[in-house]
């Protein structure tokens, strides 16, 4: 039921004026209405809150500062392959419909849409784990699964100047390979699950534009006059075919973005997903309400930025 | 006379069947031909379509998932009988007396998880909860997107704006956290979680409603009933609905697959009923003991199986029905 922040902050205490005392601190003792209009004049003025029980005393905004670079390194890999491996995939898979190869990828691209990804991670972590000895399945930051590095000892490092909060850019600014291996040996996994399990909307999409585009009257023109195969293919279909399939690749990207719920938890990844998973249980209100708005600003701006490709893709379409 | 009759009824039945495994043939294998049915020639061209219709919906993929969905649904109807623990052994801590996280043995073919359940008695009435979820909640997100879509797309105009404005607000936060924002306030039971996951999946079934009503309301037959008078309550609901639902059936395995997903990924979280078996629960309890990996990798193969079937269904209906996925002439080269 009701997660009761107070209660969680406290633990159950015998003496219910502390919680009394507690409670009035925090203004949960005034009306819903009162709360609500008070933490929306602080929002729109810029002061998203602070966090009470997962990080306490910092910000809101702070906190999202901290953990969005962190989701943009474990996403950054996928965004970039998925479309072009899925792409390829679905031409491939169109151009020999109905056959061998057709079914094979189908096949493949819908075992990845059925595969629950927390299943799949568990799974990889634990046969990689077993059978290859320089990986290791557990959390960042652990500063004995890094036994090579010499100065790495925790992130951020309090001798830096400064930090960007991506642990791989810096690592490359203060040299610290130590930090680098132990960032990608994490990083690999939660890749390798999200590109296959992502794979199959984009190449089912191309799969059905390339099948509706190869029925045209200007591809049977191209092939009357001479055209390869390849370039009627790669030039005259796939130019077409990429219409809807680049609305589906826009928004892949902006929803992947807001952090891989499950991937995160699986792999206690702390990212978005797991901020937002541990701020739920907790019963940090505050914290979740800036998560989801920031998520929310975050696809609203993929689907802004979807209508503006349209017209780049495709300069027939005006917005008028 | 009585002789005759006799004659008749033994001649009758063999040729009704020899007719009814002719058919099936007919029906089966492309390209039959069958001299008994030369003078049903018209019949024959009639049911041609539903000839071409069926074999479209043959192919390999979608007969594995039936077979695999048939799998799930046998063990849903006989879960009683083909395990020996109840529900309430299975779900209840302190009543199985046994060691957690047991290797296999006689009386736990596939061992146990934590709090000492078998994993199979699990897995076994996990069957019911899966497709109980699944399909009840398409169900509702399906009918209330049906009703929501027809009446945005047959008014349009400021009914539709906003109509549409609303969806859109709910489509914007991802459907998972919102559910599991909104099963920490009201309750974790079954039929709490299926109507809200239902009422979340409401905007997208209507949005596919809504682009198909609007491609029936341009046909002919619609004007010439609202010009013989009909009200508009008739003409949305005996009129259109019937001409418009296609998309949504495509679209009805493919919801519940991704139903089925969705829940047991909550309950991986550890906000899923916990007074019932279910799959993503025992992942959940088995994922960090890495020594007993068979307590989770049996139920992810379930779960595998269940939303395997119902998508290569969906798939299968979706190449059969989808006019624009079905090409009209061979290929030139």
């Amino acid at each position: 039921m009701f997660e009761d922040p107070v209660l969680n902050k406290l633990g159950i205490l015998p003496d219910p004026t502390i919680i009394e005392a507690e409670r009035r601190r925090m203004g949960l003792h005034l009306p819903l209405i009162t709360q609500l209009f008070i933490y929306l004049k602080n929002f729109f003025t810029g002061d998203w809150g602070t966090s009470y029980i997962v990080s306490e005393g910092k910000s809101v905004i702070q906190i999202i500062g901290e953990i969005f670079p962190k989701t943009i390194e474990l996403v950054i890999v996928p965004i970039l392959i998925i479309p072009i491996i899925g792409v390829k995939l679905g031409v491939i898979s169109a151009k020999n419909k109905d056959k061998a190869k057709d079914t094979f990828i189908r096949g493949i691209g819908i075992l990845g849409t059925c595969l629950p990804i927390f299943w799949l991670a568990t799974m990889l972590q634990y046969f990689v784990g077993h059978y290859i000895e320089i990986y290791t399945y557990g959390q960042l930051n652990l500063e004995i699964m890094s036994p090579n590095s010499v100065t790495f000892s925790q992130y951020p490092d309090p001798e830096w100047p400064f930090h960007t909060g991506f642990r791989i850019i810096d690592g490359f600014l203060f040299n610290d390979q130590g930090l680098i291996q132990d960032t990608l040996l994490h990083l690999i996994l939660p890749m390798i699950c999200m590109t296959f399990v992502s794979l199959a909307g984009i190449t089912r999409q191309t799969r059905a534009s390339m099948l509706e585009v190869l029925e045209q009257d200007y591809i049977r023109t191209a092939r009357a006059k001479g055209c390869l195969e390849n370039n009627v293919i790669s030039k005259h279909a796939l130019r077409n075919a990429l219409i809807p399939t680049s609305n589906l690749i826009i928004g892949g990207t902006a929803a992947r973005l807001t952090g891989a719920l499950f991937l995160e938890m699986a792999f206690n990844y702390t990212g978005m997903g797991f901020f937002m998973v541990t701020a739920i249980t907790l019963g940090d209100y505050v914290l979740i309400n800036g998560i989801l708005v920031f998520t929310a600003l975050i696809i609203l701006s993929g689907n802004l930025i979807a209508d503006v490709m349209y017209t780049i893709i495709d300069p027939r379409i005006a917005y008028t | 006379m009585k002789q005759l009759s006799s004659k008749k009824i033994q001649s009758d039945i063999p040729i009704t069947n020899m007719k009814r495994f002719r058919y099936l043939k007919f029906f089966l294998i492309p390209g039959w031909r069958d001299p008994a049915f030369t003078k049903l020639e018209y019949q024959i061209g009639k049911s041609k379509s539903k000839r071409k219709l069926f074999r479209r919906l043959i192919k390999p993929l979608t007969i594995i998932g039936f077979l695999l969905l048939l799998f799930v649904t046998f063990c849903a109807i006989f879960a009683p009988w083909l395990t020996k623990y109840t529900v309430k052994v299975l779900t209840d801590k302190g009543l199985s007396g046994g060691i957690p996280f047991d290797d296999p043995t006689s009386d736990h073919p596939l061992g146990t998880t934590q709090y000492a359940y078998d994993v199979l008695g699990r897995l076994i009435w996990g069957c019911r909860t899966a497709l109980t979820f699944g399909i009840a909640t398409i169900i509702i997100g399906a009918s209330g997107g049906i009703i929501v879509g027809t009446i945005s797309a047959y008014f349009g105009g400021r009914v539709d704006a906003v109509i549409m404005r609303i969806a859109d607000l709910i489509m914007i936060f991802p459907a998972l956290i919102l559910l599991i924002l909104f099963t920490q306030m009201v309750g974790e039971q079954l039929p709490i979680m299926l109507s809200l996951f239902g009422l979340l999946s409401i905007p997208a079934f209507a949005r596919l409603m809504r682009s198909s009503v609007f491609q029936v309301k341009q046909n002919l037959y619609i004007e010439a009933a609202q010009t013989g008078g009909a009200k508009s309550f008739k003409v949305m609901f005996k009129h259109i609905i019937p001409n418009a639902i296609a998309p949504i059936i495509i679209n009805f395995f493919g919801g519940v697959g991704a139903a089925i997903l969705g829940f047991t990924s909550i309950a991986f979280l550890g906000f899923g009923d916990q007074s019932l078996p279910d799959w993503g629960t025992d992942i959940n309890f088995a994922r960090t003991k890495f020594s007993h990996y068979y307590a989770a990798f049996w139920p992810g193969l379930f779960i595998l199986i269940a939303v395997m079937g119902f998508m290569l269904i969906g798939d299968g209906l979706r190449d059969a029905l989808d006019p624009r996925l079905r090409v009209t002439t061979k290929k030139v080269i």
